[in-house]
């Protein structure tokens, strides 16, 4: 019996040929795309992993352990999140009420006003950085706290503007105007109708925001350093300075909440928001 | 839409006045400076030495070049299999197909440095390549990184999904009673993948393309993790010219220059399609 079970041919005959191209491509697309992330999350737990060997020989949180002892990296966890609350906040509190009128008045320059919000992703994002840190030279704001956040609000802001105007615009106008027929006022019916109904597309627009601000990594190392070092920033140092493993453990720790946030998104929303969401960008 | 009275109209100014004076204030104003400040000398008058720097200095033009040369082979690469890919998904209908075409999204969610990160443990010379070669007996130095390769690979990586996800978007919209009928009157594949797949999806291509090559002339953080000392890309030498040696006359000129790079594919674009708008008015 030459047909065994490692025999590309006997496989080719009982899958047939389109099976097999199909397989083939399944594979090499987990390997290129998925491939890099497994070996990232396997390198994590690993607490033995000397060279030759492909997979470590003891796996375990050593490393974890280690990365959490580190005070630069913890504190650069906070930091992270503190910028990207106060960033999404901020820019909800500005931008909300814009993306209302926005979707709800019309007038002279309203197109060129939404297109200006567009401005920042016009020009090469590493350009715009340097052209603010020309002026935070000259006003100090050079590796200020302020500063940073401001960098940070770029593109949430961006995200704020667009994704909630075309949520108030799926609200249902006959409904705003039943209620206002029944004798509700109007700021009654902004916040006990509109914002009830439009709220799904300000929390996708909220979570990108967020998770827009806690991937950011050129500016803040543009402007930020050296007193703001967030976690991607971090990263630059923990790629050149650290072991593979500790690396890894950090990579995690910054892609969990990326992983949280979009499986929340996925079960309360569903996919074709999301996707509308992300072609914004 | 109800009257406007001035009342109104106060209401839509105030509601607008916080974000548009916050980006007037911090992405209006900057550029406009950066601008003008890249003409202008040290002792503050008109000037266009920053860019002749650009243009004659041998290691700003070999910087140019290598963007520009890895900028090409990201799009044609990435549009290539994005291609490839996107018609796979479309036209097959089986169990495999649908679990790649809820996998590919992920990878667009993926903060960039941990991407570049995982990339890395497995590419290096040390990495998981170069160790499963030793399980083999081999000793194979993959060679990746710190040279244009590893910056070319890693593009793909971030670009295939968005291409593939916008060429699928466009594939989808082509009605299967098209391709039928085509196929019924006794078309071969090729000629309705020529005569009618590619035509009616090329819009689309070509918006992919503009969007990977925008992205990628001023992409930073791949090359400035994974990219060699000489020739860097145009992102990184930016920021070399910024924050090591404070040169915010050149770095404001460079921006200029990677803004225009940047926007030429889109002016084709458009360009392209406003001709083809008047050819419709004509005929």
């Amino acid at each position: 019996m030459t047909l065994g079970l490692f025999n590309p041919r006997r496989w080719y005959y009982i899958l047939g040929r389109k099976k097999i191209t199909e397989l083939i491509i399944l594979c090499v697309f987990i390997v290129f795309f998925y491939g890099p992330l497994i070996h990232l999350f396997i390198l994590a737990f690993a607490d033995k992993y000397e060279y030759p060997w492909v997979l470590p020989r003891e796996f375990g949180i050593r490393w974890w352990e280690y990365v959490f002892k580190q005070k630069s990296l913890v504190s650069s966890m906070s930091l992270s999140f503190t910028f990207a609350f106060l960033s999404t906040a901020i820019s909800m509190v500005i931008c909300l009420p814009a993306a209302f009128i926005l979707s709800r008045y019309n007038f002279k320059g309203r197109k060129l006003i939404m297109l200006s919000f567009l401005i920042g992703n016009a020009f090469p994002k590493i350009g715009l950085y340097t052209s603010i840190g020309i002026i935070y030279y000259k006003l100090g704001l050079m590796g200020t706290f302020v500063g940073v956040l401001i960098i940070h609000m770029i593109e949430s802001m961006m995200i704020m503007i667009w994704l909630p105007t075309s949520a108030f615009r799926s609200v249902p106008r006959q409904m705003e105007e039943a209620a206002r027929d029944v004798g509700a006022g109007p700021v009654r019916t902004f916040f006990s109708i509109t914002l009830p109904l439009a709220w799904p597309g300000i929390a996708v627009a909220a979570v990108f925001a967020f998770i827009a601000s806690l991937g950011e990594n050129q500016g803040t190392l543009l402007v930020g350093l050296p007193t703001y070092k967030t976690m991607p920033v971090e990263m630059y140092g923990v790629i050149l300075d650290y072991p593979a493993t500790a690396g890894a453990v950090f990579a995690l720790i910054l892609m969990i909440p990326h992983l949280l946030l979009l499986l929340l998104l996925r079960r309360y929303i569903g996919p074709e928001t999301l996707s509308k969401g992300f072609k914004m960008n | 839409m109800e009257k406007k009275t001035w009342k109104t109209n106060l209401f839509i100014v105030l509601m607008l006045a916080p974000s548009l004076i916050m980006t007037l204030g911090v992405i209006v104003y900057p550029l406009i400076n950066t601008f003008i400040r890249s003409f202008t000398a040290k002792d503050g008058s008109f000037t266009i030495e920053h860019y002749k720097f650009i243009f004659t200095d041998d290691i700003a033009v070999g910087n140019i070049i290598y963007t520009l040369w890895i900028v090409v082979v990201t799009v044609i690469g990435s549009i290539f299999i994005s291609y490839l890919l996107a018609l796979y998904l479309r036209f097959t209908d089986s169990k495999i197909s649908k679990f790649i075409g809820t996998l590919y999204i992920l990878p667009r969610f993926m903060p960039t440095l941990v991407a570049v990160y995982a990339m890395i443990t497995v590419i290096r010379d040390s990495g998981l390549l170069n160790r499963i070669s030793v399980l083999f007996g081999g000793d194979f130095k993959p060679g990746l990184m710190y040279n244009a390769k590893g910056i070319i690979l890693m593009n793909l990586w971030f670009n295939i999904p968005f291409a593939t996800m916008i060429i699928v978007a466009s594939l989808s919209a082509i009605p299967d009673s098209i391709i039928e009928s085509a196929r019924d009157v006794g078309a071969k594949k090729l000629n309705v993948f020529f005569k009618i797949i590619l035509p009616l999806s090329i819009k689309d291509v070509m918006i992919a393309m503009t969007f990977i090559f925008m992205s990628n002339i001023s992409s930073f953080t791949t090359p400035y993790v994974m990219g060699g000392n000489n020739p860097i890309m145009l992102g990184v030498y930016l920021r070399k010219q910024f924050s090591e040696y404070s040169n915010y006359e050149l770095a404001a000129a460079l921006s200029v220059v990677m803004f225009v790079l940047s926007s030429i594919p889109a002016l084709i674009y458009i360009y392209t399609n406003l001709k083809e708008q008047e050819w419709e008015k004509t005929h």
